[in-house]
């Protein structure tokens, strides 16, 4: 049976680096009400977060 | 609101995604019980989040940040008392029977536990109800992409319907319970970062109660009398009509969130997949209603030059203006969102749509196949038969769900007449639920004669009473303060209605004997404990844990 944690995983580490790289190219890039480079933020805890799920697969597969 | 390249490059990431895990997916889909019913083999982390994502779709999203804007935080109330005590109920009593009794709907356990004629009548309006609510949730979306993005609205539902159709038809019910938990991952991505910056913006919790009328910050304070509140609903009918005949109605017996846990791996299983879905569910409010109430605090604020950070969005009616409360959340999105973000909140809009829609077309594949075609159309066929049926189901399914977007776009009216049909139809089902599942005594006879007059009392009850000038064809006898107040009571008077004609009809037919209801009726049915399961699977421990933490939230912000 495939392991959902593979595909989202990878999922949210791509999108977390697309967007992750967009905070860094575009550091200066901000909407109307918002005053911090917020994809750098959002950017990195999708990444980790993806970086998780994939840690736990791994895991998984070892067992 | 104008998209950059690198938000449609995120669009499509996740279109690649969702067909790609149908089609990972699409060599285990051997016999009929794999594609309709995953084979009962996924693990429970997996179905409780497919079981909260599956209701979790694109109008709910809108609209529960809309009515964040319009109510405030008596919102929460379709939450923490509008669902967590159905889904806690749903999995500590009613899930032994509906998994025990190896039934593979819930229209197939009615016809296990009462007779054909009820299970017949579940099945067709269920069929009904499922196409037409993903049509309009299709249309609802196109609509709001043409508004926002420009988008045409054929492409829009087109495009969506066929991703949506590509990996439920390749990968089954396992494939769309899959993409619902990575849609629910995404949906929390792309909605968090917006809670968090608007109530931040706001002033945070404290900035919000300071500029907002106190009846919008407060969940229970004002419910006494149904004329201080903004939904116009009194506590009684609020916890009757919503927290009782409702929420238990829909989450106990919609055979599109109950079979996400008859997915699962064991009865265990099974039962804590709802009390583990409710954990997320209950925080929900602060990702999907808190932009909104936001939204009104931000629009009561002035920046430099002295205009208003935020204007809640309006449209003409009959050459009035009005708030337009459904555009809060993607106007919202625009105000906070640079690009980046904004494609990851689209996709998460996108995505909850798609999820809900899936969950939709899942279903009603599953009833229209063993409830409908096995049982009326052809009985005793090959397996392999009802696997190829299943899956043209799933695309009719699809086409009928287009139909019905194009229909809501020719006959706006209609479609809310329809919501309120089914309105009537679901609401005095959990009333035949629960006195088939806890009485013995109650008979197919009475099961079949409750549900149709409980359906009747509930069109009497809207055809006898006038709430915002909706209602009262037939006269009026009673004036409700809103609309969400007479569906309230619209759902207690069918529910008590259902369960007095069930209970009258049942004592005066002959009853099933004990035999054949082993396995269906409490009291008749072994509920094995939990052997060999740890502690801290036990149903019972995580209900009183769920249960803690709703009414410490209920307490927290009355």
């Amino acid at each position: 049976m495939l392991d959902l944690r593979l595909p989202s995983g990878l999922f949210f580490v791509i999108l977390g680096a697309i967007v992750l790289a967009v905070g860094l190219v575009q550091p200066d890039l901000r909407a109307p009400l918002m005053d911090v480079n917020v994809n750098l933020y959002s950017g990195v805890a999708m990444l980790l977060f993806g970086g998780f799920l994939l840690l736990m697969a791994r895991r998984a597969a070892r067992k | 609101m104008k998209l950059a390249a690198v938000d449609y490059v995120i669009l499509a990431v996740y279109f690649a995604f969702v067909i790609g895990i149908g089609w990972m997916l699409r060599k285990r889909m051997s016999t009929s019980g794999d594609f309709l019913l995953s084979g009962r083999s996924i693990p429970v982390w997996i179905t409780s989040l497919a079981f909260i994502a599956a209701n979790l779709g694109a109008q709910e999203l809108i609209g529960m940040a809309a009515s964040g804007a319009k109510y405030g935080i008596m919102t929460a109330h379709f939450y923490w008392v509008g669902a967590i005590p159905a889904i806690v109920f749903m999995g500590l009593f009613m899930m032994p029977f509906y998994y025990g009794s190896k039934a593979r709907s819930v229209p197939e356990y009615l016809k296990l536990r009462f007779d054909e004629k009820t299970r017949g009548f579940n099945a067709l309006t269920f069929a009904v109800m499922t196409v037409f609510s993903s049509g309009i949730s299709m249309y609802a979306l196109g609509l709001l992409l043409h508004l926002v993005l420009g988008w045409d609205f054929n492409i829009s539902v087109l495009a969506s319907a066929a991703i949506v159709l590509a990996y439920t038809y390749l990968g089954g019910l396992t494939s769309a319970i899959y993409n619902e938990v990575l849609q629910f991952f995404l949906i929390v991505a792309g909605f968090a970062p917006l809670a968090i910056l608007s109530c931040e913006r706001a002033g945070g919790w404290q900035g919000i109660v300071s500029r907002l009328p106190a009846n919008m910050t407060h969940s229970w304070h004002y419910m006494g009398n149904a004329s201080d509140n903004p939904m116009g609903v009194e506590v009684f009918g609020m916890v009757a009509g919503l927290g009782f005949v409702l929420s238990f109605g829909y989450w106990c017996t919609n055979f599109l969130v109950v079979q996400r846990a008859m997915a699962a791996e064991n009865m265990s299983a099974a039962r804590r997949t709802p009390l583990i879905g409710a954990i997320p569910k209950m925080f929900l409010p602060f990702i999907v209603i808190l932009p909104g109430i936001a939204a009104v605090a931000l629009a009561h604020m002035t920046g430099a030059g002295g205009a208003h950070l935020y204007e809640l969005p309006t449209k003409l009616v009959d050459g009035v203006v009005v708030k337009d409360y459904d555009q809060v959340l993607t106007t919202l999105m625009s105000k906070f969102y640079p690009a980046g973000l904004l494609g990851v909140g689209l996709t998460g809009l996108m995505a909850s749509f798609m999820s809900g829609m899936a969950g939709n077309v899942t279903a009603f594949n599953t009833v229209f196949t063993y409830d409908i075609y096995q049982s009326y159309i052809k009985k005793d066929a090959p397996d392999s038969h009802y696997l190829m049926v299943g899956k043209m189901t799933t695309i009719v399914g699809v086409l009928l769900s287009i139909g019905a977007a194009y229909v809501a776009t020719m006959y706006n009216n209609i479609m809310d007449l329809l919501q309120l049909v089914f309105g009537f139809v679901n609401a005095p089902l959990f009333g035949t639920f629960l006195l088939g599942m806890f009485w013995k005594r109650s008979t197919g006879h009475g099961a079949f004669w409750g549900l149709l007059s409980g359906t009747s009392a509930a069109f009497l009850t809207w055809a006898l009473t006038v709430a915002e000038g909706k209602g009262g064809i037939f006269g009026s006898l009673h004036t409700f303060p809103s609309t969400m107040a007479q569906n309230f009571w619209i759902a207690i008077m069918a529910f008590v209605t259902c369960v007095v004609i069930t209970t009258v009809v049942s004592l005066a037919t002959t009853p099933r004997p004990d035999r054949e209801m082993e396995g269906l009726v409490y009291g008749l049915t072994k509920i094995r404990h939990e052997e060999g399961v740890k502690w801290y699977q036990r149903p019972a421990l995580l209900a009183v844990i769920v249960l803690v933490l709703v009414i410490v939230l209920n307490i927290w912000f009355a």
